[in-house]
């Protein structure tokens, strides 16, 4: 019976690679997500998930196609073969990986400690003892900091948006919340022009998850680990500093797989 | 509103879209439609049985399921057995014939109902009558069912139609880029939603006026025995 079992398994196996060494990728994208893709006026897809796709592809040497899906209906549609992977800003979480397999992350966008520019503070469990620190109530980052700073004075706000007004009040020595979000709607707005980062990303897996990775169908080993190996190259010759910089004023991948 | 002119070929696009889905379901569903109402009537027990197991169903389930059990679990089960037989790795489902037919197939129960009561409220004396000057079968549906039948329907017609059209909104689930995920993919993309959005409740405006006014027509033209000097 077990034998029969593993025939059956091998000759799929045999089916699928077969179809996978000669067909195109299918890759599904989503195209309402900017900066990570969006639609050009001509209809076009464009953005970061979009260039990685693309990148990706070509360090496989693999001819690629992308596949506009609705966000909707993304996981449905990778399980009934409309698309081999995807690619699509989509957090590797443990409910979807009951469903689906995902490769190593190609991004995990950093969360980051953000003060005034001549603070002199440094983003660090010292460096930020007994100083009052702004989170958002509930959030990953609510998490890491109870962690990682034990000796700050945590404030805990309702949104996002209380904690970076309280911090341009003054009402709080610094805030930790998502890099991009900092940059985007605080560091790059008038309010926020005395601010600046802290050094030190902060990517614990425990309290922000795995990141951002590239999902197949389960039992797809090879083609996700295809796709682990390129977003590797693609890290280590420079083509994803290229994309990364086309969108990001700074790098989004947040450090080795491992952590820190 | 230049927004909207940059990304009018978009919109237009996701036009063409809907409308050709919208027509094509609405193909499907009178068909459907018709042959249900008949089924029902009929003194065929298995006929009456299927027709009512259709609509019982059908109606029972919302829309959006329906879809996605019809194109993914279709698309699952295609791929199962071409797995099983070997005959074939993965054939692909097209996203307009599916979104059309199942579109079709959901408001074909509706048409059902709405056939079935306008059959109904024609006089049952007519019929006789027909059948004893010796009509056949297909001349007493044409000169005696047929015109009276559209008479009664049009206004249930009417309603499922506009719900029809809009309906047409859930295939972007599928993949399928009509008007309202082109206005939203651009929107998101533009960080202009509401531009997008409104512009798209526009269109839909547009299409339902267009609808009602060729509805008022065809009352018109299919109530001139009955109408009031």
């Amino acid at each position: 019976m077990i034998r029969k079992t593993l025939i059956a398994a091998a000759t799929l196996a045999t089916l699928a690679n077969g179809a996978f060494a000669q067909d195109k990728l299918r890759i599904g994208v989503e195209g309402a997500y900017p900066p990570f893709s969006f639609k050009q006026a001509d209809g076009s897809l464009a953005g970061f998930d979009i260039d990685i796709a693309m990148a990706l592809c070509a360090e496989m040497k693999r001819d690629c196609e992308l596949v506009e899906q609705d966000w909707d209906g993304m996981i449905p549609a990778l399980k009934a073969k409309k698309f081999d992977a995807i690619v699509a800003s989509m957090s590797i979480t443990e409910e979807r990986k009951r469903q689906i397999d995902f490769s190593a992350k190609y991004y995990k966008t950093p969360a980051r400690v953000v003060a005034k520019k001549d603070s002199g503070l440094e983003g660090t469990a010292t460096g930020l003892a007994g100083k009052r620190l702004g989170v958002q109530r509930g959030s990953t980052h609510q998490c890491y900091a109870e962690k990682m700073f034990p000796e700050a004075e945590i404030v805990l706000y309702g949104t996002q948006e209380e904690v970076f007004s309280d911090l341009a009040l003054g009402r709080i020595d610094a805030q930790l919340s998502d890099s991009l979000i900092s940059q985007e709607s605080f560091l790059s707005k008038p309010e926020g022009a005395d601010f600046a980062f802290l050094a030190g990303d902060h990517t614990d897996v425990d309290c922000y998850g795995e990141g951002v990775g590239i999902a197949v169908r389960q039992g797809e080993e090879e083609l996700r680990d295809a796709f682990s190996a390129a977003i590797t190259a693609i890290r280590d010759n420079g083509t994803y500093k290229t994309v990364n910089d086309k969108y990001f004023p700074f790098d989004i991948y947040g450090g080795r797989p491992d952590g820190m | 509103m230049d927004l909207l002119i940059e990304y009018r070929s978009q919109l237009w696009a996701g036009l063409v879209t809907t409308v050709q889905i919208a027509l094509a379901s609405l193909f499907f569903s009178v068909a459907l439609g018709l042959i249900g109402a008949w089924a029902k009537l009929s003194a065929n027990r298995t006929a009456r049985a299927l027709a009512g197991a259709y609509t019982t169903l059908v109606r029972g389930v919302p829309d959006l399921v329906l879809i996605m059990l019809v194109f993914f679990g279709g698309q699952v089960t295609l791929n199962a057995i071409g797995a099983a037989t070997g005959l074939w790795d993965y054939l692909e489902v097209s996203q307009f014939a599916a979104g059309a037919l199942t579109i079709g197939v959901i408001f074909g129960a509706y048409f059902t109902e709405t056939f079935r009561g306008a059959i109904l409220a024609i006089p049952r004396g007519q019929i006789e009558a027909g059948i004893s000057i010796g009509m056949s079968r297909p001349l007493l549906f044409r000169r005696i069912v047929w015109p009276q039948m559209v008479r009664y329907a049009l206004p249930g017609f009417g309603n499922n139609w506009l719900v029809q059209l809009k309906t047409t909104a859930l295939v972007s689930v599928i993949g399928l880029q009509d008007l309202v995920y082109n206005a939203f993919a651009a929107g998101r993309s533009t960080d202009a939603l509401f531009t997008f959005m409104a512009a798209a409740f526009v269109i839909y405006l547009g299409l339902t006026a267009l609808s009602d006014l060729g509805l008022r027509a065809l009352e018109r033209r299919y109530s001139r025995g009955v109408q009031r000097a």
